[in-house]
């Protein structure tokens, strides 16, 4: 793996390479050049996994004719087809090369499982939604429970965008959930369930379940199970898994007939 | 070009929040939560999200600025400490050292806030020393 690296950097067939390395005793996302081949010795592989596909969009948006290699798990090559899809990212700069897997409700559990929520405590349960839930688990509850449960959890929200900001697959330059004319600002929790709610259709046919958002969350919302329905959603109305193929999604395709009411904006 | 991750600590408050400055060409672009981190575990708030933002903001202060007949003059460190240090003793030589209130807050360490408070009680001589948590 290492040697092949060092021969597309020193074909030029690459121009970075992002992968891991070991820096003060944490493993951190390591940007490898070509002026430098020795230091690819020190990649690792493996247990963590940082928004690689992101930085690479960060990257291309300064440079755009960089050509990047990098290590991908299943969930980053969902991740880089979603980009591709949203011309985010040209698979012709792009060089994955293959790392762990795993695990995800879109493919079957794989060798890691490292990146599993930790467990829900007993009031979570009791009041909340257990983050373990599958779809099905989470409607057992009457619709009216489940509202609620939903509220305790987005209630706890502290607002940190810390869920939109490691997305791999949120690129937008302005973004919903900072428009104040959608969301009312300036309050703590943030308006609930809207906020949440904005950022759940947005994720639909986006969301490539990689669960880095609630990994992230502060406030340990189950933000990959609500988002894991809402594309349930998308995969039962058009047959589209998110980042399984490179197909257009379905959200970026102008139907041929209107079939909602057309209707005035009402004046603000 | 030149792409770097630097581990760091976030430096809004006293929680110590291990973060990671993504550098790109010199220039800090991004901030990530260090996951492996003991204190935040890959969580991170609103501020520490932020933070790439204010070390490039234009509002920042670089050097030292002493006010003198209405306007901000650029000084040396060295300068700026003893022009601090003669105003508060001539403070306090003519109204008293009660005249004198240090706020402290959670953007030092606690070390440093130790110090500060040691400051204000021996070399100050005044107890109006508080921090700004304590509301």
């Amino acid at each position: 793996m290492k040697n092949k690296i060092k021969e597309w950097l020193k074909s030029g067939q690459i121009d970075i390479f992002l992968g891991y390395k070991t820096l003060q005793g944490h493993p951190l996302p390591h940007a490898f050049g070509k002026d430098n081949l020795e230091d690819i010795d020190t990649l690792i592989t493996g247990s963590n996994y940082y928004p690689l596909e992101k930085i690479a969009t960060k990257l291309v948006a300064e440079k755009p004719d960089i050509k990047i290699g990098m290590i991908t798990q299943d969930h980053s090559q969902r991740a880089l087809n979603v980009l591709y899809i949203w011309n985010q990212l040209d698979p012709e700069n792009i060089k994955p090369l293959k790392g762990d897997g795993c695990s995800s409700n879109l493919k079957e559990h794989a060798d890691d499982s490292h990146r599993e929520a930790g467990k829900s405590g007993q009031f979570k349960k009791q009041f909340g939604m257990n983050t373990h839930a599958s779809i099905e688990e989470a409607e057992i509850f009457a619709q009216q429970e489940r509202f609620q449960r939903w509220m305790y959890e987005f209630q706890k929200c502290i607002k940190c965008y810390g869920c939109r900001n490691i997305c791999p697959v949120c690129f937008c330059k302005q973004c919903s959930l900072e428009h104040s004319n959608l969301i009312g600002t300036g309050s703590l929790p943030p308006e609930a369930p809207i906020y949440h709610l904005v950022r759940a259709v947005h994720m639909a046919g986006r969301c490539i379940d990689c669960g880095l958002c609630e990994e992230a969350c502060p406030a340990d919302i189950p933000l990959r199970l609500l988002y894991r329905k809402v594309n349930a959603i998308v995969t039962e109305l058009f047959d589209y898994e998110t980042g399984s193929r490179l197909d257009q999604s379905p959200f970026s395709i102008i139907g041929e007939s209107i079939t909602l009411k057309l209707k005035p904006i009402a004046a603000a | 070009m030149e792409c770097k991750f630097v581990p760091s600590v976030c430096s809004y408050c006293g929680t110590g929040c291990g973060v990671i400055f993504q550098v790109l060409d010199g220039k800090l672009v991004g901030t990530l939560p260090m996951k492996t981190h003991p204190v935040n575990e890959g969580k991170l708030c609103i501020k520490g999200w932020n933070l790439h933002e204010y070390v490039n903001s234009f509002l920042r202060l670089k050097y030292p600025l002493v006010k003198t007949f209405g306007r901000f003059i650029k000084v040396r460190w060295d300068e700026a400490l003893q022009i601090t240090a003669d105003r508060f003793k001539e403070i306090i030589e003519t109204h008293g050292p009660d005249s004198v209130g240090v706020l402290v807050s959670a953007k030092i360490t606690n070390e440093e806030n130790y110090l500060a408070q040691k400051f204000t009680r021996a070399v100050i001589g005044t107890n109006n020393v508080d921090h700004c948590a304590r509301l």
